[in-house]
Parts: C-alpha cells; sequence; structure tokens
C-alpha cells in the first residue's frame, strides 16, 4: 500500500507509549509497506528502525481537559501531528492518546469541512456472518441537535462507502423501538428531520434498537456522543466477559477442557472477530484530514492496524467524498 | 490585569474590536455575520461550543498579534467570557 505522504503517528499517546505505539509503526511499515513518521520525543524512541521522527517536546495527559491543553501544549505530539498534517508533511494522523485532546487538535489545526456542524467519531462494531456496523457519534458530542445527527448519518454512510465498500448503506437512528414515535424528544426530532435529508445511493430506514448493533439490519446507526459511548462500552464490556465466562465454562470439566483445546483455532477467531483492536481504531469524520483515534490500550497490533486504516481512507479519498457529500 | 503588549501599529478602538469578533465568530460558525449579536451568548444563542470559542480565541490573537505583540487570551479567563460583549470587553481591557 503506497500514498504519497507518510502516516504521523502520534508516539507519546495511549497507555503503552512509546514502546508499543513505535512497535506498530514499525509493523504497519514492515507488513504493509506504509510510510510512516512517528511524533514525539526523539531520545524516548529509541527503537524506531528507519522510521523517521518529527520532534516535539511535550505530551498531552491521557486526562488532561481537552481545549486548554491543546492550547497550552503547543509542541505536544498530538499538536504536531495535526499540524503536520495541515501542513503537507504528513496525509493522515493516528493517536492512541487522549481522545478529546485529539479530536481538539485535529479540529483546531486541520480545520473542519466546510458545512459540518460537529465532527463525529465513527466507530466499527463486528457484525457476524456480515460487515461491520458503523456506530456514530461515539463520543465526540455528548449533546446533539437533531441536524447535527441528521449529518453525521450522512457523514456515516460515506465512510460506510468507503471504509466497508457498501454501495447503498442503510441508516438507521438509535432508540427503544422502531416506530416513528417511540424515543425521547431528541430521537424523535431527529426522525423527522433524517426524513427531509436528500441520501443520494444510501437510504434511512428508520430507528433501530440495541439488539440491531451487531447484526444485518443496518450498516450505520446514528446517536449522540453521550448514548453512542455508552452502547460502545457496554458492548465492549459485555463481549469480553462473554469470552471470559466461556473459557471458565470450558475449564470445569475434563471432557470440556479436552474440548476447549480442540476447538482453539475457532476461539482464537472468535476472540479476535470481537477485539476492538482488530478493527483499528475510530475515524474523525467532519475534519480536513484523517484522523484516526485508537483505543488507549492500544498495543501493536492495534496500531499496526489503526495506521493501515487510516492508509486506506487516504486512498479512498474519504475526507473528499465527506466534503462533497456536505456540500450536497 | 493589563497584558504585557506593544502596539505596533494604530490603536484598535472597540467598534473595530467588536466587528473582528463579530467576524471572526460568523467564520467559525458559518453564519452571517449579522447573525451575531453583541448580547448573544456563545452557548445559547448561537450554539458555539467550547472547542468554537478556543477556535474564536486563537483567530483573534493571530490577528492582533500581527497589530499588538503579545495580545494573548489567559486560559483561565476563558470560562468568564460567556457573551461576544464579555469577549469584546476582555480584548478591550487586556490592549487598554
Amino acid at each position: 500500500m503506497t500514498t504519497s505522504l507518510p502516516i504521523a503517528v502520534d508516539a507519546m499517546g495511549g497507555d503503552r507509549a512509546p514502546s508499543e505505539i513505535v512497535a506498530g509503526a514499525r509493523l504497519a511499515k514492515e507488513n504493509h509497506g506504509i510510510d510512516v513518521v512517528l511524533v514525539g520525543r526523539s531520545e524516548e524512541l529509541t527503537d524506531c528502525g528507519d522510521l523517521e521522527v518529527i520532534e516535539a517536546s511535550e505530551v498531552i495527559a491521557m486526562d488532561a481537559e481537552p481545549g486548554s491543553s491543546v492550547r497550552r501544549l503547543k509542541d505536544s505530539s498530538l499538536v504536531r501531528a495535526a499540524e503536520a498534517v495541515r501542513d503537507g508533511r504528513a496525509s493522515a494522523m493516528v493517536s492512541a492518546g487522549n481522545t478529546g485532546a485529539t479530536m481538539a487538535s485535529a479540529l483546531l489545526r486541520m480545520g473542519r469541512i466546510k458545512g459540518v456542524s460537529r465532527p463525529a467519531i465513527a466507530t466499527l462494531l463486528p457484525a457476524p456472518g456480515t460487515t461491520p456496523t458503523v456506530l456514530l457519534d461515539a463520543g465526540a458530542n455528548a449533546e446533539c441537535k437533531p441536524e447535527w445527527l441528521a449529518q453525521f448519518g450522512q457523514m456515516g454512510a460515506v465512510f460506510a462507502q468507503d471504509r466497508l465498500n457498501i454501495s447503498s448503506p442503510r441508516v438507521g437512528l438509535l432508540s427503544i423501538g422502531e416506530e416513528p414515535g417511540k424515543g425521547s424528544p431528541l430521537v424523535k426530532e431527529t426522525y423527522a428531520e433524517m426524513q427531509t435529508v436528500n441520501w443520494g445511493t444510501a437510504e434511512f430506514i428508520g430507528n433501530v434498537e440495541g439488539r440491531d448493533l451487531l447484526t444485518d439490519e443496518v450498516d450505520v446507526v446514528v446517536t449522540d456522543g453521550f448514548t453512542g459511548n455508552v452502547a460502545l462500552k457496554t458492548l465492549e464490556g459485555a463481549l469480553k466477559n462473554l469470552m471470559l465466562a466461556l473459557f471458565s465454562a470450558m475449564g470445569e470439566r475434563p471432557e470440556a477442557a479436552e474440548a476447549a483445546a480442540q476447538l482453539g483455532p475457532e476461539f482464537d477467531q472468535i476472540y479476535r472477530f470481537f477485539h476492538p483492536d482488530t478493527y483499528g481504531g475510530a475515524m474523525l469524520l467532519g475534519v480536513k484530514g484523517v484522523c484516526v483515534i485508537s483505543h488507549g490500550s492500544s498495543g501493536a497490533q492495534a496500531m499496526e492496524n489503526a495506521i493501515k486504516v487510516a492508509a486506506e481512507m487516504v486512498e479512498t479519498k474519504v475526507v473528499e467524498h465527506l466534503t462533497e457529500a456536505i456540500a450536497g | 490585569m493589563p497584558a504585557e503588549t506593544h502596539v505596533e501599529g494604530s490603536p484598535i478602538g472597540r467598534p473595530e474590536i467588536l466587528t473582528l469578533v463579530k467576524e471572526r465568530l460568523a467564520d467559525i460558525l458559518e453564519i452571517d455575520v449579522t447573525e451575531v449579536g453583541e448580547g448573544d451568548s456563545f452557548a445559547d444563542d448561537l450554539d458555539a461550543d467550547s472547542l468554537a470559542l478556543i477556535e474564536l480565541v486563537e483567530a483573534i490573537e493571530e490577528e492582533l498579534s500581527e497589530r499588538t505583540v503579545g495580545f494573548r487570551f489567559e486560559d483561565e479567563d476563558l470560562e468568564d467570557l460567556r457573551t461576544v460583549r464579555d469577549a469584546v470587553d476582555y480584548v478591550v481591557s487586556r490592549l487598554g
């Protein structure tokens, strides 16, 4: 895979930075031929091989207040990574650091696509037997207006087309019932708003419920950032604990343990299928550049996947397609 | 607290600062400048979130730094800026 410019990777962001981040960047280069530039304190990036480094002396902490830290820490790895994209030194940015600060850096340095009310975080949910489901907003905007949510739907449809190659994505609004009259006042107003949108080749299919998230019933699920983040974390926790319960049960009887040993590859496949690291992070939609936000706990494999996703999103020209869709 | 500033060009008056704030805010929010009133609340009347306010602050700093060396909003003061008038009064006081 080749992109004309390197992917800027925030080497200092994340619980396991910089060692796992650097390892992931090297894997992306070695396994996929993706050109990567690391951004961070060069003296701490000791094992970066032949990867280039953009010097940044400061680090935004995982728990720092996003807006003020981006404003105050102008030489931070996050801010410098966003500036690298803005200044044409990189084609995309990837960070496993502070999510809010990543969003603020991207917004303040790259800028917002004209016409976008609020950028939103789009994440992929695994759906057995079919393509993943796009969920947005996964946490950027706790409080939303109906027109913002409708626009999230438009951006999510473009993302589904470019990221998942779904030509006519089905867009649903997360609610507590399929009927249009179900849900909070915000959901009801958003339903009406979404009926007025020109969806192009996409289709608004009405309300969907939480149980539809991991199924083939819908391709893009729209909700506010508070609900989306709760849904995402609930699913991650539930799936993780389901796997733990399964492994625990398999060890209770010798016969079950023997069967589990035989099914090891299948269990491993299922574990990987549901693991967030497999999907390479979420993408911030609505800014003038590709910005991939990886899990704070990302290890090398998660970063490798996130960098691969960033390169793919540059190649598919998702930002240009979002710009066209919003301009109408 | 006065800013440690040095005016390079001609002094800038309150009406010019009001115009500057309104224009930058309209650019950021993608609305017509006539929709921005001096008494408008950033959050309640203009739907400006905290990041939009930071965009505004950085745009004003960039604009004024060309004329007034060292002009800057203090981070701890930002939460007190709730209306367009607050922002204009703040800039006026810092330049004064």
